[in-house]
């Protein structure tokens, strides 16, 4: 009896032990939610920021610093009794906007911190630290300012990430800030550094115990690196300034290279106001602006080319054995078959560097139904196509693959788009505003700087792009150092290069008030058609005629016809940056001064 | 008799395995307080400003007092038992008057600037009583008058230590339980125990009708064992079914809509008892009475658990029970203490984070950590590693006390050292399953771990006593 009743207990003894060490295998070893609880019981994590990267102009000087501020941060938890009006007058905040904020914050989580305040500058992070506010502590950020105020909608600005940009990437945490628009954007990856973390450990009560595993899990933040742009800051500031109270956008590259000396947007911004505490409202403001300067046209707004495209046509004819440039063709005031297309008066019959001098219509609507009609292709569709890839291979229609994430393909029509616009009824006739560079082109102005580029080096192009150089590396994406052909031989272009120059240089040139002696400006006008009002004046060239440096288009929305507006600043931005000054004072005054009407826009905001 | 003492401390009559689990077990248990309460800015081991000092005060006192048993006659433990445990009643009662609360248990006198906790003690001189009453050689455990005056003598401290707002440890008094059933109590007492025990964890796990249903199937199924006859089992338990589906319904249609389940039921059941008299009176069997009886008072518990529950226990037991259970859990306010710990424990994987490496214990998480949490910092900083090793020895430690008692030749040493294995079996489970979630939180402590002068004492005397014990028979035995 005794026996069995041992047994009895010495068994319940060890099972009651077993159940014990199976639990105990269980939450220490199976079970890692333990661990996690642990980590987050005494683990804080302390974001350190890196100054984000800063932007130079092509010549060294600042286009965009990194300014130091401080973020105030509050833990509820940590909190003590505190001087609440010491703080107030340090910070600069009523105390009842004081309670607000602790409320919101102690809403959030007493445990994780909130931002009490942002962008504090330095003195009264420095007044913060003296006093000492229990729970209270800052961090550091950086924030943008523009010592030229220029690029607005080049450079893009810098804000919060939104709950969407968090999503598609783990790096960003609420509040953080992100590139937003142009570079800003672009080189969001470079320029934001990277985050560096301090892990601290905490008691019970929430008070530093110093850092975790002396540091070993800490990163130091690493900055972003500075990045020199390509743009010329002089010569944007210019261009900036000509186009005050315009709408219009004007883009500049170096042929040689790609690089993209001045993109200009008209009406522009003081980047400055996108930044800091009132930034919110001017946003607002700018985005209820009809005018819309927050949208950069330069890359994402589809133009009618206009007669500035007519070149591409006399290229293709060229290149297709159906037009030579001595041929010619005779026009008095228009071409007049079909339903017709005006000219202007100038002399006839002119071949083709005449008929780039004066922008002739009905020549280059001989040209394009030469093309059109060619006896070597099919029929209109085929040939058709065949122009189509002509004048993609000229980088329209599509993108360049620059460095703007936003920038638009615009459009060049094909056989399969007129198929169905027309049912299959058309010819030759029915698509003739191509000639002249009207019709359902689209394009952007950075297309046609790159159409001057592609005519100044004579039949290829190098992607535009903004950036020369970042500074943790040794080259920037090997894209933009990739020589680009188009479909046309490079001798064809000695033609239309002659009439470019001649368009500037001789009697019944459509832009000899551009002229200016030693700069040998060439350039073709283009005066655009459009649905909503008045033409658009553009404006082509490139200069020097030989060994060219700067290829420009200027495009100004209703401001007429192309040598009135356009063709002046071409010139006026050719003339600081070869010459490095300016000398037709009265030029820049005259362009200031002309003033142009935007009813569509303005209707808008009434 | 000096002799025999020099022989009995010095000839190698002592247990030392069992001195040497003891002597592993405080120095672990030392070196966790240390690292419990450790601060970079103190660091001398003998600091008496800390916890560690004191403690290693008390162990030293501890062993000094352990030296004399070891060398005291052990015949004297049997003649001071009843001095011994009247002296440890007055104390306690004198505390009742003069002692100082701490933590809500008026449990304290402060003598100068030590601390005492007479309850620890009176563990030690209620066992030495208990063993001295049950090895009567007249002691009949089956007579009703020896067990209550054995009722009497474990009632008495537990009932002044519930009034002095300790109910934690009189806990502790349960133990004796295990002892009686060593020497001879009826088994079934436990059975109905445990059964007791799981009806009350059932009443708040199922629903009514789920208990009602498991008792009907588990009385009907006992008593099928016993006598067979399945076949009307069947039909017994279909008429309950189908006579609980036609009260429902009729209730439902005629009556009220709001009808329940478990009312039809257990209308339903009440009246098939008429046919189970019946069934046991045609066929002659006694012990279905037995049957029904279980079912009938098992019914009646389960209906005065609520009651008791809710009118009764004190909201902080209600919860603890709650919590224990599963059912509610609130890891803010009274369900942080066992949070945070079982964080600790389990934060401390298989290795553990290494000596004073422990970041729960450390910086304050665990409450209570150098005494009723103390294991969190052994299984924080020591891991699954470390907190099995502990478990395996105090497991040991009880086994070889049993051992030790069962082979004293008189049954006063034999009840005396399972009363010791009893005391160390309910402090380690309770504290060792408080800390990881599987017994509801009782502050006592883990013997030999926890930080308290007292309790070191009271554990240290109690245990050196049955090793004395021990010792002196064995030598009696080679003699």
């Amino acid at each position: 009896m005794g026996g069995q009743r041992v047994k009895i207990l010495q068994l319940l003894t060890v099972a009651a032990f077993a159940v014990i060490i199976l639990r105990l295998f269980y939450i220490q070893v199976i079970d890692s939610e333990y661990k996690n609880k642990a980590s987050n019981n005494v683990l804080r994590y302390e974001v350190q920021y890196p100054p984000r990267g800063e932007i130079y102009d092509r010549n060294g000087e600042f286009l965009v610093q990194s300014k130091e501020v401080y973020d105030l941060m509050v833990v509820p938890r940590d909190m003590q009794q505190f001087d609440t009006l010491m703080l107030c007058a340090i910070v600069g905040i009523t105390p009842e906007k004081l309670q607000a904020e602790l409320d919101k914050a102690a809403r959030y989580s007493r445990r994780l911190p909130s931002v009490v305040m942002k962008q504090l500058p330095k003195e009264v992070k420095v007044k913060l630290d003296e006093r000492n506010f229990p729970g209270f502590y800052t961090v550091y950020r950086t924030i943008r300012s523009y010592p030229r105020k220029i690029g607005g909608n080049l450079l893009g600005y810098v804000g919060e990430v939104d709950r969407r940009a968090i999503e598609r990437d783990s790096y960003y945490r609420s509040g953080d800030y992100i590139g937003k628009s142009g570079m800003e954007l672009s080189y969001e990856k470079i320029l934001r550094g990277e985050k560096g973390v301090r892990v601290n450990m905490v008691d019970v009560h929430g008070i530093a115990k110093g850092s975790y595993a002396d540091g070993m899990y800490d990163t130091l933040p690493d900055p972003g690196p500075a990045i020199t742009s390509t743009i010329d800051a002089r010569l944007q500031a210019l261009t900036e300034e000509l186009l005050e109270g315009k709408v219009g956008s004007v883009v500049a590259i170096e042929p040689s290279t790609g690089e993209i000396l001045v993109m200009a947007s008209s009406p522009s911004y003081d980047p400055d106001e996108l930044v800091g505490r009132e930034s919110g409202n001017n946003y607002m403001t700018l985005l209820n602006n009809p005018r819309k300067p927050l949208f950069n046209r330069a890359v994402m707004s589809r133009y009618p080319p206009g007669s500035t495209f007519k070149v591409i046509n006399g290229l293709i004819g060229m290149q297709e054995g159906v037009l030579t440039p001595d041929v010619r063709y005779s026009c008095s005031m228009g071409y007049t078959v079909g339903r017709g297309v005006k000219c202007h008066s100038h002399w006839s019959p002119l071949n083709l560097i005449d008929a780039v001098q004066t922008s002739c219509n009905a020549y280059f609507c001989y040209v394009l139904r030469n093309i059109l009609d060619n006896r070597k292709y099919s029929g209109i569709r085929e040939a058709m196509d065949v122009w189509h890839d002509y004048v993609q291979s000229f980088g329209f229609g599509t993108t360049l693959g620059s460095d703007f994430v936003d920038e638009l393909k615009g459009f060049v029509p094909d056989a399969a788009y007129y198929e169905n616009k027309y049912n299959g009824r058309w010819n030759s006739l029915t698509v003739i505003s191509l000639a002249i560079g009207q019709g359902e082109l689209g394009c952007t102005p950075l297309q046609m700087a790159n159409l001057a580029a592609i005519i100044a080096n004579r039949g290829h192009y190098y992607i535009p792009h903004v950036v020369k150089e970042i500074h943790d590396r040794d080259s920037i994406d090997a894209r933009f150092y990739e020589k680009h052909y188009t479909k046309v031989d490079p001798h064809y272009f000695d033609p239309i290069v002659e009439g470019m120059y001649r368009a500037v240089h001789m009697p019944g040139g459509t832009a000899q008030r551009v002229r200016l002696d030693g700069l040998d400006i060439c350039g073709k006008t283009g005066t655009a058609q459009n649905p909503h009002g008045s033409d658009h004046s553009t404006f082509m060239c490139f200069a020097p005629r030989d060994n060219p440096r700067i290829a420009i288009s200027v495009y100004i929305e209703n401001g007429g016809f192309g040598a009135t507006i356009a063709a002046p600043i071409a010139s006026l931005i050719i003339e600081q940056y070869l010459n490095g000054e300016i000398e037709r004072d009265y030029l820049v005054q005259h362009i200031k001064s002309m003033k142009v009407n935007y009813p569509y826009y303005d209707r808008q905001a009434r | 008799m000096t002799g025999r003492q020099d022989k009995a401390f010095g000839s190698g009559h002592i247990d030392w395995w069992v001195v040497a689990i003891y002597a592993a077990l405080v120095l672990i248990g030392w070196v966790n307080i240390y690292a419990a309460v450790y601060n970079e800015s103190q660091a001398g081991v003998f600091d008496l400003s800390q916890r560690y000092g004191m403690q290693m005060l008390w162990i030293g006192i501890s062993l000094a007092v352990a030296v004399v048993i070891l060398l005291v006659d052990d015949k004297y433990w049997h003649m001071l038992a009843y001095p011994f445990y009247g002296v440890a009643i007055l104390v306690l009662l004198a505390v009742l008057v003069v002692g100082r609360e701490v933590n809500g248990a008026k449990a304290w006198i402060f003598i100068g600037p030590v601390a005492l906790q007479p309850a620890e003690f009176v563990k030690f001189t209620t066992a030495l009583a208990l063993a001295r009453y049950m090895s009567r050689y007249t002691f009949n455990i089956h007579d009703l008058k020896d067990l209550l005056r054995v009722g009497l003598i474990i009632a008495v401290p537990a009932a002044i230590i519930v009034l002095q707002n300790d109910a934690g440890s009189a806990v502790v008094y349960g133990a004796f339980l295990f002892v009686m059933y060593r020497e001879g109590m009826n088994g079934w007492l436990y059975v109905a125990g445990m059964l007791a025990i799981a009806l009350f964890l059932g009443s708040f796990l199922f629903t009514p009708e789920t208990i009602l249903v498991l008792l009907v199937l588990g009385c009907t199924v006992a008593e099928g064992l016993t006598n067979g006859y399945w076949k009307q089992k069947i039909i017994f338990l279909s008429g309950i079914a189908l006579s609980t589906l036609i009260i429902y319904f009729t209730s439902v249609f005629f009556i009220t809509e709001n009808t329940e389940v478990f009312w039809a039921l257990l209308a339903s059941v009440l009246v098939s008892l008429v046919f189970v008299v019946l069934y046991a009176y045609r066929h002659r069997l006694r012990n279905v009475y037995v049957y029904l009886v279980l079912f009938l008072s098992s019914l009646v518990f389960v209906s005065t658990v609520d009651y008791v529950f809710d009118n009764v226990m004190q909201i902080h037991q209600q919860k603890r029970i709650l919590d224990l259970l599963g059912l509610e859990s609130d890891t803010q306010n009274w369900g942080y203490n066992v949070n945070q710990s079982k964080i600790a424990i389990g934060s401390g994987g298989l290795l553990g984070k290494g000596f004073l490496e422990g970041t729960q214990t450390r910086f304050d998480f665990v409450p209570e950590q150098s005494t009723d949490f103390i294991f969190c910092t052994v299984g924080e900083e020591w891991g699954f590693v470390g907190t099995s090793i502990v478990t395996v020895l105090f497991c040991l430690l009880i086994l070889r006390l049993m051992k030790m008692g069962e082979r004293q030749r008189e049954a006063f040493g034999r009840i005396y050292c399972y009363c010791v294995a009893a005391i160390f079996f309910v402090h380690v489970v309770i504290n060792i399953g408080m800390t990881i979630g599987i017994m509801p939180v009782i502050g006592i402590p883990l013997p030999f771990f926890s930080y308290g002068g007292s309790s070191f004492l009271a554990f240290t005397v109690l245990f050196f006593v049955a090793v004395r014990l021990d010792a002196g028979k064995r030598e009696l035995l080679r003699n």
